[in-house]
């Protein structure tokens, strides 16, 4: 059979290479070559996804040994949890690339850095050793800090330089609980599926593994009080940058968490469920609270991801099957719908040339197109049910209420955050797509053909997913109930 | 009978296909939503067939569903489930809606995007319908958001101005307090029933512990009183009048509002089994209903007098359904349904007519739109509680129960209620339709407006006969109007009316009523400003959120991102430091100070300039400590 994740991963790397070495004077070569590998690579995972055995575990898989005296192996599988993950990165890829078609400025630089987040972004959700893992872990950083800081707006350099650090001193912890679990006599391997399966460790040595991994994890959803790298990146970075800085890059630490702390850490995550939680529920509030204050666009979207992470955080605090179902459901519907709005405040952006709420109203009118998918987003965002981002919160509302790991307040804390979360976004979409067109606004165009018909795959997969919400918890249930099984919480 | 799955989904896919069309299009194909609406309409009707007669014997006639997700091994589903209580409803949202759907032909067809207009109003259509048909709490919640959704839409339909913009976003906020108590009351459900299901939920709810029932029971209550604008989050009904005039009177007078009450009725059981819920809801009732009825009887607007009237009438269900008499509730809610969205009609036709909404500006449209004045005619007695008029029935039926029930201070809460509301339904009567005539060129409304008007009118002079039918079509014991409480209401009604006229009916007192206002002194002054609520919700809880928002924002800039910025910095002078002592001291031990100052210089530009390797060579160091650290202490 055919290495389908590793041409999945590399494949992208191979992209990046044509791309960098493409002459600089064919100019328009780079976007092509990475939208046709961008789009093999979507065509590969979806036929993935179609002979993926729902009920079939761990699946894919791909073992060689790599560097046999440290016991490092090359080792690749896909199960029901990051199978929605690797979707989504390889549906983002080509709508990034689509969205930046126009980039002038060392536009073979900048495809090659979009190939090689996505070697990245890819690698982190298919590794199951925990070297390799790390090292697409860390390869992500790279391009995203290129991407912000040659492609970024006035304040990039600050802003990358605050986004690498950030993330790197979380990435830092990471390895440290790598290696501790590494080193430990009861670990003693790299091999995530036989960690997981392990249940030797001490309690207290997992707090403190437990607490290494948080750290590392809570800075890349970014959890309260670790997030305010998140703004800075975001508003900085191009368009395509923060779709998939929102739609993949946080992910992984969510990720992180049901990966790694979760199943290889189960004591500990038990007694650190209730602190997590609290976090979780903070961010909700908190995120939704300052996202009503911002007067940029940008920043409003990303402080709602702050908010929306928060409800991730609590689903997998919560530890019980509809709390983590939720969880994943709303770190994929997440992806999708943030990345709608980040794709639509790019393109009002563009034509308006600001980004501020004050000066940019009456969408609707001037440009019904751009003003009426705003508004489809931000009612997603907001958790309509109907649409995808219901499923996630309600489920991991419930599940949290549910949890005995979680106190039956943080639940009710985040429903309030329902009622926040509809706060800022109307209040936006009142100033924004409704009313009579402002003077930037006047005279603009309406969303061109390339444009919808970038966005139509975002809007068409949050109907499908928030009316049956099967299509995603098919795959992702099994894989829940059979983690909370390895975890003995079933 | 699998037709009945069409029911919903053929105004669902009206909706889904207008949707995406462009403007021009959409307004040509406007006909797509009364389409889908009459099919439903059709379809409703042989499904009630298929109920009636004694539909409430054994099981239901439609019962299927469809998982739309597995979780931790249980299945949540969409369902549909026909029993007489959804026939009855069906019956009411497919006749007020396509009564709407045609008079919103005539009302909306100069507004450029009308097509638009009709798109939503036919998915409220289907969410309404779907919510009535629904067979778990969870479906029946999304189509409440659903609906919330359209409501939104229709309200701020004309958005370009600052009222509807404003108010449409007040409703949504508002209804969605209510929808929290909602959500945390389905979790509740959730974990002691592990189900959505109505079988399972409402089958088992006697049996819960003593509180849960209650909790659950006051969760979904306070759902209900945010869907049906009860005090105290009734504020945002009277400006969702924003809407066009044909949406309110669907949306806002007959279906959406009137779900809350459903959600009572049909959650029955748990109410029973707690019983303290039920007590709450007779008082939430029984406040609004007096309430609302005194704020509408000091309103100008023609539609916000309505407005108060439905919260004051949706106040009457809740008070019967507490009260003990649920069956009374809901035939309240078929009744009013019908006379309330007609009443809302016939408004849009005197406001296209008088050209503003104002009652002071309007007087004497009797003589120029004598349909209009008779079919509306029937609606206000109705409103007012005039034998033969279907009003009259429904709430002779909720005063029987509050009686019977003993539950007398209620009673004359709902007495008192009934008095005002025959007041206001007088006021508004006369000054709208008697008296001088203020507007030039009055006209009578399009066929297409005054046909539906004429059907809900009938409807109105007639359903009430068919009251000993519905008790008995939904299972319990049907009974006509007790005599002397007939008598009792009658006389109240007669008397609100008779003072109504008193002060409103006869000519010289018309638009002089500077001195009543002027005895009543601050009750007025009360009533006039809403009670306070609006401005107390301004006050104590909207602007300091804002402000809230606004500092924790700016904590977030200089305290949370203040820490990470000091840390660099301290990180960079740390590193500096270091550095300079590796070049001055260990360095300088070797090579002499004037080479080693010329390095460190060199090293702090090399990190003032943002290398991204120097930091990393720092960073290592301090993870090699960190990792020894970790393994030592954990083994």
């Amino acid at each position: 059979m055919l290495p389908l994740l590793t041409i999945i991963v590399f494949l992208p790397l191979l992209g990046a290479a044509i791309t960098a070495l493409l002459p600089k004077e064919r100019a328009d070569l780079p976007r092509l070559v990475s939208l046709v590998v961008s789009l093999v690579d979507l065509a590969l995972v979806a036929w993935l996804v179609l002979r993926f055995d729902v009920a079939g575990g761990l699946q894919f898989v791909e073992r060689a040994n790599w560097i046999p005296e440290a016991g490092i192996q090359y080792f690749l599988g896909i199960d029901g949890i990051s199978l929605p993950l690797l979707f989504l990165s390889a549906l983002l890829l080509p709508i990034s690339i689509l969205v930046s078609w126009e980039v002038s400025e060392r536009p073979g630089f900048y495809f090659t850095m979009i190939l090689l987040l996505a070697v990245g972004m890819n690698g982190v959700f298919v590794a199951l050793d925990f070297v390799l893992f790390y090292v697409f872990w860390e390869i992500v950083l790279v391009p995203m800090y290129f991407l912000i800081a040659i492609w970024g707006g006035s304040r990039r350099e600050y802003a990358a330089i605050k986004f690498f650090l950030y993330t790197l001193f979380g990435s830092v912890f990471v390895l440290v609980g790598i290696l501790a679990l590494y080193l430990h006599p009861g670990g003693g391997t790299f091999d995530m599926t036989v960690l997981a399966a392990s249940t030797g460790l001490p309690t207290s040595f997992q707090w403190w593994v437990f607490a290494a991994f948080f750290l590392g994890f809570a800075v890349k959803v970014p959890v309260f009080p670790f997030h305010t790298w998140l703004p800075d990146a975001h508003v900085e970075a191009p368009t395509a940058g923060s779709v998939l800085l929102a739609g993949i890059l946080l992910k992984m630490g969510t990720y992180g968490f049901v990966r790694v702390s979760l199943p290889m850490l189960p004591d500990a995550a038990a007694s650190w469920a209730g602190f997590v939680a609290l976090l979780g529920v903070v961010s909700i509030v908190y995120g939704a609270a300052v996202a009503f204050a911002q007067t940029d666009l940008k920043k409003l979207v990303a402080y709602s991801s702050v908010s929306h992470m928060g409800f991730v955080m609590l689903g997998i605090a919560a530890g019980t099957p509809e709390g983590l179902n939720g969880a994943v459901a709303l770190m994929f519907a997440h992806g999708v719908i943030t990345g709608m709005l980040f794709l639509l405040v790019g393109m009002v952006h563009e034509r308006t040339h600001t980004r501020t709420i004050a000066e940019v109203s009456g969408l609707s009118k001037q440009v019904p197109v751009a003003g009426g998918m705003l508004a489809f987003a931000s009612f997603a965002s907001l958790g309509l049910p109907g649409l995808a981002g219901f499923v996630g919160e309600f489920l991991s509302l419930v599940g949290a209420w549910r949890s005995e790991l979680v106190a039956p307040g943080y639940a009710i804390v985040a429903a309030a955050g329902i009622l926040l979360a509809a706060a800022y976004m109307l209040w936006m979409v009142q100033r924004v797509v409704l009313g009579t067109p402002s003077s930037a606004v006047e005279g603009i165009t309406d969303l061109t053909r390339l444009e919808i018909g970038i966005l139509i795959p975002l809007v068409v997969i949050t109907v499908v997913m928030g009316v049956y919400w099967s299509s995603i918890l098919r795959y992702v249930d099994p894989a829940v109930t059979a983690l909370l099984a390895s975890m003995g919480a079933v | 009978m699998a037709y009945v799955a069409l029911i919903p989904l053929l105004p669902a896919i009206g909706f889904v296909v207008m949707a995406p069309l462009s403007r021009a299009t959409r307004n040509r194909l406007q006909w797509l939503g009364l389409a889908g609406v009459g099919g439903s309409l059709v379809l409703s009707f042989a499904a009630f067939a298929a109920v009636w007669p004694g539909g409430h014997e054994g099981e239901a006639a439609y019962h299927a569903s469809w998982p739309i997700a597995q979780v931790g091994g249980v299945d949540l589903s969409v369902g549909l489930l026909l029993d007489p209580v959804a026939a009855v409803m069906l019956l009411v949202v497919t006749v007020v809606g396509a009564c709407v759907q045609v008079y919103s032909v005539g009302y909306m067809h100069r507004d450029e995007r009308v097509g638009w207009y009709f798109a939503v109003l036919t998915l409220f259509t289907a969410a309404m319908l779907a919510l009535v048909l629904a067979d778990n709490f969870l479906m029946l919640y999304m189509a409440w958001e659903v609906m919330g959704l359209c409501s939104y839409l229709l309200i701020g339909f004309w958005h370009e101005q600052e009222v509807p913009r404003k108010a449409s976003q007040k409703a949504f906020l508002t209804t969605r307090v209510g929808d929290v108590g909602f959500a945390i009351g389905l979790a509740v459900i959730y974990l002691t029933v592990g189900s959505f299901d109505f079988d399972a939920v409402l089958g088992s709810a006697a049996s819960w512990a003593p509180g849960v029932a209650t909790a659950v029971a006051l969760l979904l209550l306070v759902g209900a009183i945010g869907k049906s604008a009860q005090a105290p989050l009734h504020v945002w009904l009277p400006d969702a009048m924003a809407a066009p005039t044909p949406a309110s009177a669907l949306i806002h007078a007959a279906t959406m509002v009137a779900a809350g009450v459903y959600l009572i009725a049909r959650s029955l059981p748990i109410f029973e089994a707690s019983g303290v819920a039920l007590t709450v809801t007779m008082a939430v009732g029984a406040a609004s209903a007096l309430l609302g009825g005194l704020l509408a009887a000091v309103q100008h607007d023609i539609k916000k007098v309505l407005a108060y009237s439905t919260i004051s009438q949706l106040g009457y269900m809740f008070l019967a359904i507490g009260a003990g008499g649920a069956i009374a509730g809901m035939f309240h809610l078929v009744t009013h349904a019908f006379f309330k969205s007609l009443l809302f009609l016939g408004a849009g036709v005197i406001i296209h007519a008088a050209h503003t909404q104002d009652m002071r500006e309007m007087g004497g449209l009797a003589r120029h739109l004598p349909v209009t004045s008779v079919t509306f005619g029937a609606g206000a007695l109705a409103l007012a509680g005039i034998f033969p008029f279907s009003g009259f029935w429904s709430k002779d039926e909720i005063l029987y129960a509050v009686w019977h029930n003993g539950h007398y201070f209620t009673f004359l809460v709902a007495l008192a209620a009934a008095f005002v509301t025959a007041f206001y339904v007088a006021r508004l009567w006369f000054r709208v339709f008697t008296g001088p005539v203020q507007t030039d060129h009055l006209a009578e409304g399009h066929a297409e407006m005054l046909a539906p008007m004429g059907v809900l009118a009938a409807i109105t002079a007639v359903v009430g006969f068919t009251a000993l039918g519905f008790s008995e079509f939904l299972g319990h014991a049907g009974y006509w109007p007790d005599p002397a409480m007939a008598i009792v209401s009658t006389l109240v009604a007669i008397s609100g009316l008779a003072v109504g006229w008193w002060v409103y009916g006869r000519r010289h007192l018309v638009l002089n009523t500077r001195a009543l206002k002027d005895r009543a002194g601050h009750a007025y002054t009360v009533l006039a400003q809403k009670y306070y609520f609006d401005v107390t919700y301004d006050h104590v809880i909207i602007r300091p959120y804002i402000r809230a928002t606004e500092s924790l924002s700016r904590f977030d800039r200089t305290v949370i991102d203040g820490v990470v910025n000091s840390a660099a910095v301290l990180w960079k002078t740390a590193a500096e430091v270091a550095w300079t002592f590796d070049g001055r001291v260990i360095d300088g031990l070797v090579n002499g100070t004037a080479r080693a100052a010329r390095a460190s210089g060199g090293a702090l530009r090399r990190i003032q300039a943002g290398r991204v390797q120097t930091y990393l060579r720092y960073v290592l160091g301090a993870l090699v400590l960190l990792m020894l650290w970790i393994v030592v202490k954990g083994a």
